[in-house]
């Protein structure tokens, strides 16, 4: 026998034998839960989910299944696992001028082509940090340092294993406003004139790939690196995420950028209630931290609370993020609360920080609900998942397990009992 | 039993003039108190709050009961229905709302780092010296920064303004009413004992050692502070001697005899001389464990007293050592890990504080947070009960009231629902430990301030044309 037949037989037999015994592919059955699908079918006051092989494999009232692993969430709150839309995690373990990180590029020209996906540590200690708030998701997005273009973003999963890596580019990150005037040169004009002429040569470099190939065509800008990090933004294959606030440079991005037929989707927006129309009339979607009202510099004095809730009521899909990139993305459901208290739709600010971000970053067909096919990212609560006083108690990502400690909780449980230690 | 009150209220009063007057004391200028407060509350309508839940600060809590305020004074209140209350009084049925006394943030920089934060507006830090202790807080703040009223919004009625922490001495601060003035003397809390700003570790060793000048490292902090320490001990014993030789001119008959000079005033050591003698509180920026208890040693080796560690992210490692030294730890819930000193912060930090029976409290040294002290005692509060501390809402509120309170000098006037004090109240649409819940109303010395449902809010000269309606 060859390889290939030893192969075969295994997969084989393999199959036969999960065939005939269906109930030890039944990994996790979790009884008795109130579930936040986060789905058409909204909150199941007592519902069942199976999970099989890292996905939902059915959801409502179901089931006994002979062999699974039963979990009994004895009526808890049971959510979609949470999705933070802005975070440097792996990136750098601590914020600081000397503990160096990797979100950023100071010394090179490099725009789009630059991928952090490639700098992620996936046993950074912030992961367990952020995942035990409920979070299983997140994207990790570069910060421009050198032109307006700031690099492509990865989406991970917070379980911390080899495969944390869900997307290693999902979005190209633009940033003008304040700090696109600054890697522009000196006015936010050049820092749209950049980002116009990037596209339009990006398309030029997609419709004479051959011809640049061969060195027929004229000297580009841009490198090639950068440019064919743009060919899948122009197919609509990713969108171009702008970090933008005023109100008056969002229509003016979106008027000069109507000649692209592309996704756009706005990160801070903390301005972005003034023209929620219009948003919502061309697709934007906005991701926004709904706890960031401060008017701390002149692109954003309009910046309030209600931003998610008038958002959300014009029709824009809003996802958010927390703002505290590498200290803390312990505030999102705090900060999903605080939209409810100033006027959002509760579901709605579920969704922000599940299905709408899934829709958002291109990972609908497989996170974000519970819903049968998606992947097992599940979090149980022991309240209301939005409460400052609920907490996780058990938390599946693609289905398995993951603890609920971090390098936090091992401080806490040495220094609890400060009677061991002597002076 | 409100007649009483009234003598408790003036008796309080009159304590608080001999206390501004011992206050002043630390002046060795000729005017006694130069930068005088001039705020005075205007008159307040006679008002009972009833069918509320009460928080009272204390640590006590009241099911259903009534809050009743009068002349800018709690002079009431207690469980059920209030006796007594007729025409003069403006019953209000606040049936579903909690009521807790208004909160106080220990660290803010509110005014000092205005919105917007450009350059012309950083005012907060006197980076120029590693000992600055001349510098007074109040006067970089700017009465129009938008912040103040976003903090209102909030339920924060008073809140104490610090220098920053770029120095191992930073300055006096100041404790402020949340009240809408056109100076900062009208914000000024009439009779609140300064602070001085200290701060440990990271900052002062970056801001100098990156200039090449001490201090560089931690070691270099401790020996500048011992070195103004030694002369501020110098001044005291110069004024001292002075102030003998002048009661002995004054005892005699004066004749053949020339009248003392005074030595010549120091601002810095005048500033550091309040805090030997017990007029000016310290609060002293120290987020490590280790370097909190080489301050402890300091004070010791200078004889004064620590009041407050601000930001102590690792008090929960010696809350044994604090409670021994009845020294406040002011704390973020889950601030942390933006910082190497901070690194090792933990949300149950303001619970296993309180547990080991040291004073927490939690402060938010931020625009954002002190928006909501309430949620984030909340988020501090389920953390310790997570971990299977014994404790609830009636304490944790404590958190941002009454030990707050305590740390600034004023925990007899404010901090607590209590007869004979400031009627700085705080009306909550719900349970101010739910991410849901708003304030209603926000009162300070009895008068409304903050009213969401009547769009009662201060607004700003600067937020004129640009913001009108976003404080919400």
């Amino acid at each position: 026998m060859n390889k290939l037949t030893i192969r075969f037989c295994f997969c084989v037999c393999l199959s036969a034998f999960v065939l005939s015994m269906p109930a030890v592919a039944a990994d996790y059955l979790i009884k008795n839960g109130r579930l936040v699908t986060s789905s058409e079918a909204g909150v199941i006051d007592r519902g069942d989910i199976l999970v099989r092989d890292g996905r939902i494999e059915q959801i409502g009232s179901v089931l006994d299944v002979p062999g699974a692993t039963v979990i009994d969430a004895a009526g808890a709150w049971v959510t979609p696992g949470l999705f933070d839309s802005s975070t440097y995690l792996g990136l750098g373990e601590v914020e600081s001028s000397t503990v160096r990180s990797d979100h950023r590029l100071r010394d090179s020209d490099m725009g789009a082509g630059f991928q952090v996906a490639l700098a992620i540590d996936r046993h950074s200690q912030l992961i367990p940090i952020t995942r035990i708030e409920g979070v299983t998701r997140a994207i990790v997005k570069p910060s421009a340092g050198s032109e307006v273009f700031a690099g492509q973003s990865a989406i991970i999963h917070l379980a911390g294993t080899r495969d944390f890596i869900v997307n290693d580019s999902n979005a190209v990150f633009v940033e003008l406003g304040e700090g696109g005037r600054r890697y522009a040169g000196g006015s936010r004009a050049k820092a749209l004139i950049d980002l116009v002429d990037a596209l339009r040569e990006a398309k030029e470099y997609s419709n004479h790939r051959r011809d640049i190939e061969r060195a027929r065509f004229r000297d580009l800008r841009e490198s090639t690196l950068d440019l064919e990090a743009l060919v899948p933004v122009l197919a609509r294959d990713k969108p171009l995420v702008i970090d933008v606030d005023r109100a008056s440079e969002i229509e003016m991005v979106l008027d000069r950028l109507g000649e692209f037929d592309i996704g756009i989707v706005l990160v801070g927006g903390r301005e972005a209630w003034k023209v929620r129309d219009l948003l919502a009339d061309r697709g934007v979607s906005v991701v926004i931290d709904p706890l960031d009202n401060i008017p701390r510099n002149f692109d954003l004095l309009a910046t309030r609370l209600d931003n998610a809730a008038m958002l959300a009521a014009a029709g824009v899909t809003v996802a958010f993020m927390t703002s505290d990139l590498f200290g803390d993305n312990r505030t999102l459901t705090q900060g999903a609360g605080v939209a409810v208290a100033n006027g959002m739709d509760w579901q709605d600010a579920v969704n922000a920080i599940t299905s709408n971000a899934a829709r958002i970053w291109g990972l609908a067909d497989s996170y974000g609900k519970l819903e049968r096919g998606m992947d097992a990212d599940i979090v149980i609560w022991n309240g209301d998942p939005l409460e400052l006083m609920s907490a996780p108690t058990t938390m599946l990502i693609k289905g398995q397990p993951v603890k609920l400690e971090s390098r936090q909780t091992q401080l806490r449980d040495r220094y609890k009992d400060l009677r061991v230690f002597s002076r | 039993m409100i007649i009483v009150t009234r003598v408790a209220i003036l008796m309080t009063r009159l304590l608080l003039t001999v206390v501004t007057i011992v206050f002043t004391g630390a002046a060795r200028g000729d005017i006694a108190d130069p930068y005088p407060s001039t705020y005075s509350p205007p008159a307040a309508t006679e008002v009972v709050f009833t069918n509320a839940r009460i928080l009272v600060g204390n640590g006590d809590a009241i099911e259903r009961g009534y809050v009743w305020l009068a002349d800018g004074e709690i002079v009431a209140v207690g469980a059920g229905e209030p006796a007594g209350t007729g025409a003069g009084q403006q019953v209000i049925d606040v049936s579903g709302s909690w009521i807790t006394p208004g909160i106080i943030d220990v660290h803010s920089h509110l005014g000092v780092y205005p919105s917007p934060s450009y350059a012309p507006h950083s005012d907060g830090n006197e980076a120029t010296s590693p000992v600055t202790a001349e510098v007074w807080a109040e006067h970089s703040v700017w009465p129009q920064d938008p912040q103040f009223p976003l903090a209102l919004a909030g339920g924060v009625t008073t809140l104490q303004i610090l220098p920053g922490s770029a120095n191992l001495i930073g300055g006096r601060s100041v404790v402020l009413k949340n009240v809408s003035s056109r100076t900062v003397q009208g914000m000024k809390y009439p009779g609140a004992p300064y602070g001085l700003k200290m701060a440990c570790g990271e900052n002062p060793k970056r801001v100098y050692g990156s200039k090449g000048s001490s201090p560089a490292t931690r070691m270099g902090n401790m020996a500048g502070y011992r070195a103004a320490w030694i002369k501020a001990q110098d001044y005291q014993r110069k004024w001292q001697a002075y102030e003998e030789k002048l009661a002995d001119f004054e005892a005699s008959d004066k004749e053949d005899k020339t009248r003392p000079e005074p030595p010549g005033r120091d601002l810095q050591s005048e500033t550091l001389v309040g805090v030997l003698e017990g007029e000016i509180l310290v609060h002293n920026h120290c987020y490590r464990a280790d370097e909190m208890a080489n301050m402890i040693d300091l004070s010791r080796e200078f004889g004064y007293r620590i009041t407050t560690f601000q930001h102590a992210v690792e008090s929960y490692k010696i809350a044994d050592l604090l409670a021994e030294n009845n020294i406040c730890s002011a704390m973020w819930a889950d601030w942390a890990r933006f910082k190497l000193e901070s690194f090792d912060g933990i949300e149950e930090n303001a619970a296993l504080v309180e547990n080991a029976g040291a004073c927490a409290i939690v402060h938010s040294d931020s625009a954002f947070d002190i928006q909501r002290l309430n949620q984030e005692a909340a988020k501090a509060l389920a953390a310790g009960q997570r971990m299977g501390l014994d404790m609830g809402i009636e304490t944790a509120i404590s958190w941002i009231t009454l030990n707050a309170a305590r740390a600034l000098g004023l925990e007899d006037e404010i901090g607590s629902i209590e007869v004979g004090k400031v009627a700085d109240i705080v009306v909550w649409d719900g349970n101010p430990f739910s991410v849901y819940t708003r304030t209603k109303l926000v009162l300070i010395d009895g008068v409304v301030r903050f009213d969401r449902a009547k769009g009662i809010v201060p607004v700003t000269d600067f937020e004129l044309g640009y913001r009108t309606g976003a404080t919400q």
